[in-house]
């Protein structure tokens, strides 16, 4: 079941892209993994599904973002009430300035919860969730700055987890951990995904691997690859995807030959682009550009079965899509 | 020799340095000297607890408590309004406004030209708008003269210590479904507090101390104000009055009104440091 749908979701920084055409589906109460190297965009996706964006200067976003089936860009929508419900743990955690009983008490009060009782509840369960209780139990007065760093992202997710929010995005929130920490972040994360959904950011593909159900990969603030964990990890598909994930440098591939495809009858455009193999060289690279989704599955299938290697296959504009692949020594 | 030459510009650099400090701080313990040498002859309990009796300011008995309980007033009075005012602008400079707003940026110029403005000026101004409105001198005309003023200051320090709040702190906040208001009002000045207050006494500081701005607009009586639409004496006036009279025992007692009005600013700004030395150390 999809929880968050984005559609064809575009990020300007002043004029120059940092998300280009990102088209993707997050399922419901899974663990969604973002990865990719430094600066590809996974913060600005992440910071995308709970309008924490528009504060920022300069910004211009394109696309839809659904949570819900609903459009949260839409002009009527209520921001805050986007924010209470899909939640953002930062890459650094930043209590407020306030007791540790006011942190995890402020959203709940915020939205309107008011009485001892039930806010100490609140606080108390949230705690709990959070695995810090134990530990801050006897001093909720005092305040939140004077706990040590491991325990800060933990009292983050308790508050953020207050206003019971349906999706929890996470931004590296254990890369500011020592192990044991990140251990218990981490297994926290297993747990509350059976009521919520999840994504994360990381960088750690070890981590990706442990927690994730679905995976998606960016590269260059595009969207490379996406998929089922165990797929994506086990078979990637793409070039860029398997350096990623093999920890090679990912380097951009030098086009050959172009080929701008209008789609028509599938077998003809077939033909045209069998043709074009025809004029390049094992080891040199074709990129077929077509304007239709369905084409681009289709397409790829036959070149692999014709023996030649995809290298990419990605969305390039509202209607366009790139299919970059190197021709093969022929099979006998 | 490029040894050299470095040498000798950092020399002159460093004497420069020196100077320039030892130039303060003579200022400051001379101006402290004079005015505790020549106000100490003079200062005695009943300066501070008495208001002038028949003919104080021929050398008779009395002191210059209307003068300080009507400067606590005033300045006590226009630095709340100052403050009703300057918050709303700090918050709306930074936290509502965008960045290269232009509204933004003339509210800032507004302020740093009317912060150079001279207090004569704004007593002028007050008078005109008192002679407008047919008031007389009065407590209220002072305070609102003193409060313009001190807002541009109060305001300009706020706008400082607003704009020095960490993004993430207010993403914080707004990532729990708060909006602007309650960001500002719950976290933002929360957090700031300390240094808000710094702003808010430094102008206090500022409105106590200023002759001018009252001259015209906050009259001057014997009496401990007791109405918004009486006259108020304060002690820069009071120190003005006595100055100025031949008679050297009332001129000792200007000093001591001055070292009186000196030991309150001198206690502000001592407040103003330890509330800035406290802010170091709480804010996250
Ligand atoms: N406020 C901004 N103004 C201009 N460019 C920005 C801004 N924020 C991000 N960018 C640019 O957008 C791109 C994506 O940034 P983003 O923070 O999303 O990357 P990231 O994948 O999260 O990187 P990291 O792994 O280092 O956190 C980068 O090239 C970055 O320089
Ligand atoms: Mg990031």
């Amino acid at each position: 079941m999809v929880h968050i749908d984005v559609q064809n979701l575009s990020v300007y920084y002043k004029g120059q892209p940092g998300l280009r055409n990102i088209a993707v589906e997050i399922p419901r109460n899974k663990i969604t993994a973002i990865i990719g190297p430094s600066g590809c965009g996974k913060s600005t996706l992440l910071k995308t599904f709970n309008r924490l964006l528009d504060e920022q200067e300069g910004i211009r976003i394109k696309g839809t973002v659904l949570v819900d089936g609903e459009d949260i860009y839409a002009d009527k929508v209520d921001v805050t009430q986007v924010r209470k419900k899909v939640g953002l743990l930062a890459q650094r955690p930043q209590v407020l300035p306030m007791s540790i009983y006011d942190n995890v008490a402020y959203g709940p009060r915020i939205h309107g919860v008011r009485g001892r009782k039930r806010l100490d509840g609140i606080v108390e369960e949230h705690l709990k969730m959070a695995g810090l209780w134990e530990e801050v139990k006897d001093r909720l007065k005092s305040p939140a700055s004077g706990l040590s760093i491991g325990q800060q992202q933990r009292l983050c997710l308790a508050r953020g987890l207050a206003v019971e929010p349906e999706v929890i995005l996470a931004d590296e929130s254990t890369s500011a951990l020592d192990p044991i920490s990140a251990e218990t972040i981490e297994r926290r994360f297993m747990e509350l995904k059976n009521d919520y959904t999840i994504v994360m950011v990381t960088h750690v593909l070890r981590q990706a691997r442990r927690l994730a159900d679905y995976v998606i990969f960016l590269y260059m603030g595009r969207l490379i690859e996406h998929g089922p964990a165990q797929e994506f990890f086990d078979h990637p598909k793409y070039a860029k995807t398997q350096g990623y994930l093999s920890g090679r440098f990912i380097e951009e591939h030098k086009i050959d030959r172009e080929l701008d495809l209008k789609c028509g009858e599938f077998s003809a455009d077939m033909k045209i682009v069998r043709d074009e193999f025809g004029k390049i060289k094992p080891g040199q690279i074709l990129r077929v550009t077509v304007d239709r989704e369905e084409a681009v599955g289709e397409m790829s299938g036959s070149i692999e079965s014709d023996g030649h290697r995809i290298l990419e296959a990605k969305r390039v504009g509202k209607i366009s899509w790139e299919i970059v692949a190197e021709k093969q020594k022929r099979i006998k | 020799m490029g040894m050299n030459w470095r040498k000798i510009e950092e020399f002159f650099f460093k004497t420069l340095m020196i100077g320039a400090t030892l130039i303060v701080i003579a200022s400051l313990v001379l101006i402290l000297a004079t005015i505790v040498v020549k106000g100490a002859k003079a200062m005695n309990w009943d300066m501070l607890t008495k208001t002038p009796e028949g003919g104080f300011y021929l050398g008779k008995e009395g002191g210059v408590l209307n003068a300080i309980a009507g400067s606590f007033y005033l300045a006590g009075g226009a630095t709340v309004m100052a403050m009703v005012l300057s918050g709303p602008i700090a918050i709306y400079l930074n936290i509502y406004a965008r960045k290269r707003s232009k509204t933004a940026e003339f509210v800032r110029f507004s302020l740093d030209v009317l912060w150079g403005v001279p207090s004569i000026v704004y007593g002028a101004f007050g008078l005109t708008i008192m002679l407008y409105f047919g008031m007389k001198a009065s407590l209220l005309a002072g305070m609102i003269t003193v409060a313009l003023l001190e807002l541009p200051m109060m305001a300009r320090a706020m706008d400082e210590v607003l704009r020095m709040v960490p993004h993430d702190l207010k993403d914080a906040s707004y990532c729990l479904g708060a909006n602007k208001l309650e960001t500002s009002l719950r976290v933002i000045v929360r957090q700031t507090l300390p240094a808000l207050m710094t702003g808010v006494l430094l102008a206090f500081g500022r409105g106590i101390g200023d002759a001018a701005s009252v001259l015209f607009t906050a009259g001057f009586t014997d009496y401990i104000p007791d109405s918004l639409f009486g006259p108020a004496a304060t002690l820069p006036l009071a120190i003005f009055f006595q100055l100025q009279t031949p008679i050297p025992e009332v001129q000792d007692r200007g000093y001591a009104s001055a070292l009186i009005l000196t030991m309150i600013i001198l206690a502000i700004s001592l407040v103003v440091r330890l509330l800035t030395r406290w802010f170091d150390r709480n804010s996250v």
